[in-house]
């Protein structure tokens, strides 16, 4: 029983974040319709990225974090700029290798500042367990959990109240109509690439401050697919229930599978779910089913 | 197709040679002349670089027909290579079968396991598939790493040299012999395949899947034969590769190595059989200039460099190569290279 519910609470704090960085996903695609395969890559820069300004450079909390989010809306300017903008209204095949060429990129830079490829970030959440009942729940779990919900509502406020969301979210409905009313799609383009970049970032921070930098961050990345599948490509909504479907599943399946099956089997649940969505239901829970007309 | 001035087809079979003109017939000839007698002047260390280009071009060769013509984006192709040295390793090591008999199990096992991954092209594409077939690179490196007790998971399993009959492919230019002849077959018959009832139904379906359809193209069928193809293919090359290196084991088939594949061929050119050529030469000429003469150079000259920067800037350079051509030359060197040969054709009348 303990066990179980250690699991349930992890499960649920690791898929709030996967579910952060797939809202990432969704913003590109619902308003520029461009697959952004570089999610894992994303994550693991702007975690390396806060490990030189807190560790190497010693920056203080109040000064190293609006650097790493100057960082992270920076970094996707820049690649919405020179590698997006330059291929709008390309085939999909175009938009979804191009974005694979970035992940390569960024993967060289970060072997190239940081070569020994595994690290701590120091510690943002107190360690102490927490005693409920019976079962000891690590605190920093509960800490992750209660960020991303707060993140979670920022951004539904932000979306549904503020300017800019409202225009973003008019993008995503209708690219045409929101020209015609004179909104700058192309500032709506680059402003949907920061807000990936900035989530993928908060969502880096908050893993790797538990588990450590180390290139399963790219995996984790590659897991907010399953999770941006498994909720429908188009959906904010598919994407906060899935997350910590996903996560659970993973967590669960982790804890409850390992003795019947190899070890490790945690790490590839999520991908054989993938699968499974994909043969049943591809466009996932809540996910648009396109009609095409030829 | 355009056609040098002068030069016209007179008869069907004329109309369909590959090899028109008898300066083709030269040109061409010279060329084979040139490739198989490699041995002769090009040291151990170059035929080494060439018999990779080999196998890597098996592999691009079999992509492309899946991706480049029919449209169907894998970006799991490591992984089909993957099962393919598997394979012919477990059967060559394990059970001691003839090299032969694994190249062709590689191959098929290959081809299934592409099958299995394939089945949700039939719904999907595009993005969805392409998420498809990470999870297939995932799932099979995982299984590889993880089921020990045959594939010698994290360890690594050692592969026997290739044999036919008592003759061992040992040195390394009786292996160029080995797979080079390979691959020219293999391009030969995708260059066939393009052209033919199958080859052009692939072509159909990736211009408009939804339009191929309706005029009567079994998407199910031919989905599924590109994928069997193009996996069969990956098995093919991961044969080679295996029996070639000697000893194999998962780090060496990464997403990163799948991401490279489809670089290849988008910088050689989707959907033409010149574009791998190019892009799988373009690509491994750079990785080893890069890797061997020009980082170490970098390195003795300047010592100040990060310690990264070996490691470091070469997947930059691949990314950036990558991006660059998607930006400014999205049909691949072999569309220059058409426009390289229309100019020397009308030259020096350019109009």
């Amino acid at each position: 029983m303990a066990e179980l519910f250690q699991l349930l609470i992890t499960g649920i704090a690791v898929g709030m974040v996967y579910a952060l960085i797939a809202l990432g996903f969704v913003v590109v695609w619902k308003s520029s319709s461009v697959a952004n395969l570089a999610l894992g890559q994303l994550v693991l820069f702007s975690s390396w990225f806060t490990y030189g300004m807190l560790v190497q450079a010693k920056f203080p909390l109040w000064l190293a974090f609006p650097l790493v989010i100057i960082f992270a809306l920076a970094l996707g300017w820049l690649i919405e700029r020179f590698a997006l903008r330059p291929l709008i209204a390309q085939p999909i095949l175009s938009l979804i290798t191009v974005t694979l060429g970035i992940a390569y990129f960024i993967e060289g830079i970060v072997t190239f500042i940081w070569p020994w490829s595994v690290d701590a970030l120091p510690r943002l959440f107190p360690i102490e367990p927490l005693h409920i009942g019976d079962a000891v729940v690590s605190q920093e779990y509960v800490w992750v959990a209660c960020i991303s919900l707060l993140v979670f509502g920022l951004l539904t406020a932000f979306f549904r109240y503020h300017k800019m969301g409202i225009a973003m979210r008019a993008t995503a409905d209708d690219q045409m109509a929101v020209q015609a009313c004179g909104i700058p799609v192309t500032r709506i383009f680059s402003m949907s690439w920061m807000f990936a970049c900035l989530v993928a970032a908060i969502g880096g921070v908050l893993i790797s401050s538990i588990g450590g930098i180390t290139h399963g961050l790219v995996e984790t990345g590659l897991k907010a697919f399953s999770v941006v599948i498994l909720g429908g490509l188009n959906s904010f909504a598919g994407a906060i229930i899935a997350g910590p479907i996903i996560g659970l599943a993973e967590n669960l399946g982790g804890g409850y599978l390992t003795p019947f099956l190899w070890a490790g089997v945690k790490d590839i649940i999520p991908f054989v779910i993938i699968i499974i969505v994909m043969l049943i239901k591809p466009y996932g829970l809540f996910g648009e089913v396109r009609i095409e007309r030829i | 197709m355009s056609l040098p001035s002068g030069t016209r087809n007179y008869t069907y079979a004329q109309d369909m040679a590959i090899l028109r003109t008898r300066t083709h017939w030269v040109l061409f000839f010279g060329f084979l002349v040139l490739l198989f007698t490699a041995p002769l002047y090009l040291g151990n260390y170059w035929l080494g670089v060439a018999n990779l280009i080999g196998i890597t071009l098996i592999a691009a060769t079999g992509l492309n027909i899946l991706t480049g013509y029919c449209g169907q984006l894998s970006i799991g192709h490591a992984g089909f290579i993957a099962v393919g040295a598997y394979t012919s390793a477990i059967l060559t090591n394990r059970l001691e079968l003839p090299f032969l008999v694994g190249l062709i199990c590689a191959g098929l096992t290959a081809g299934f396991i592409g099958l299995i991954f394939g089945i949700p092209s039939v719904r999907v594409k595009g993005f969805y598939l392409a998420i498809t077939t990470i999870a297939a690179q995932f799932i099979i490196i995982w299984v590889i790493n993880h089921w020990s007790a045959l594939t010698g998971g994290f360890v690594g399993i050692k592969v026997p040299y290739a044999s036919i009959g008592s003759f061992v492919f040992k040195s390394e230019a009786s292996q160029f012999y080995l797979i080079i002849t390979i691959t020219a077959l293999c391009i030969f018959f995708a260059k066939n395949l393009a052209r033919t009832k199958v080859g052009r139904a692939f072509i159909a379906v990736r211009d408009n899947d939804l339009a191929a359809q309706v005029m009567g193209i079994n998407l199910f069928y031919y989905k599924l034969l590109a994928f069997f193809i193009g996996c069969f293919m990956a098995g093919i090359a991961g044969s080679l590769l295996a029996h070639w290196i000697g000893f194999m084991n998962a780090e060496q088939f990464s997403l990163t190595e799948s991401i490279l594949y489809i670089g290849m061929i988008i910088i050689g050119g989707l959907g033409t059989t010149l574009g791998p050529i190019l892009g799988v030469v373009f690509i491994r000429l750079l990785q080893q200039i890069l890797t061997v003469e020009f980082v170490p150079f970098l390195e003795r000259t300047i010592t100040a460099l990060p310690s990264g920067f070996a490691t470091g800037v070469t997947p930059m350079l691949f990314g950036l190569v990558i991006v660059l051509f998607l930006v400014l030359e999205p049909r691949g060197l072999a569309h220059r290279w058409a426009l390289l040969k229309s100019a020397y054709r009308l030259w020096p009348f350019s109009y």
